[in-house]
């Protein structure tokens, strides 16, 4: 899948209590994609290494789809980012500022079944 | 005229098959044999790499926003753990030492960890949606 990459065996670490997420990887191959999703956007391979996570908020929250054979139940979230990108063939690399830094505007955390396990 | 008859018969179109199937018996046979050597047969039930949720699909990009009704997974067949953020703004520099930010609206992530069914049988691994 596009989007989507294994995370390694020791990349996620969840708190016992399950309202922390962290999760780091170095190096992944990606693509550098800048003009996506158009036609003729030109990619490039690149490396990104990363650290975010994620802290549950405690405020539940609940989303299903019957249609869509999916349901959500946890609660919203923090999360922070850093992150390092490089692009070895136009000799390009970026480094983000300290995790603590970053902020995003949503995020949630929880547990999700959908397709086959709908139901069950 | 009965030979030319003969003749005729023997190069019909079903004869050069025959003919050609039977000619590459011999080369057929030694190459399949070794190439199943010391392998079992096995069933063709597909990999074990996730579903992508089959409405994403359309163009491809297995993509979808990361926001409040929307499911957070973006693999199929899944239970399990998933966390999910999306609209991310910070600052970076490059190897400039240009300072640049980095996020939009569209700036999302995410993380699954638990089973998901592919191959006809459930599995176990963690994905992340970068």
């Amino acid at each position: 899948m596009y989007w989507v990459v294994p995370v390694p065996e020791r990349g996620l670490t969840i708190s016992p209590d399950g309202d922390n997420f962290t999760l780091e990887m170095r190096d992944v191959p990606v693509v550098d994609q800048p003009r996506w999703p158009a036609l003729d956007s030109i990619a490039a391979p690149a490396r990104m290494t990363f650290k975010m996570v994620w802290k549950s908020s405690g405020e539940p929250v609940r989303f299903e789809d019957a249609s869509k054979h999916f349901r959500f139940t946890g609660t919203r979230a923090f999360c922070q980012l850093e992150a390092q990108v490089e692009v070895p063939s136009i000799g390009f690399s970026w480094k983000s500022d300290r995790l603590e830094t970053s902020k995003c505007d949503y995020a949630v955390m929880g547990e999700e079944v959908n397709g086959r396990y709908y139901d069950s | 005229m009965n030979l030319r008859c003969t003749s005729r018969r023997q190069l019909s179109r079903r004869g050069i098959l025959k003919s050609a199937a039977l000619a590459s018996l011999p080369l057929a046979f030694p190459l399949s044999g070794a190439g199943l050597q010391g392998q079992q047969p096995t069933t063709a039930n597909g990999g074990s790499d996730p579903y992508p949720i089959p409405w994403l699909d359309k163009n491809g990009s297995h993509n979808q926003p990361g926001m409040p009704g929307y499911e957070p997974s973006h693999i199929y067949h899944f239970k399990g753990r998933v966390a999910r953020s999306s609209t991310f703004t910070g600052m970076g520099t490059d190897n400039h030492g240009n300072r640049i930010a980095f996020g939009t609206a569209t700036t999302d992530y995410g993380v699954m960890q638990g089973e998901y069914w592919a191959a006809r049988t459930p599995q176990q691994g963690t994905f992340t949606h970068i």
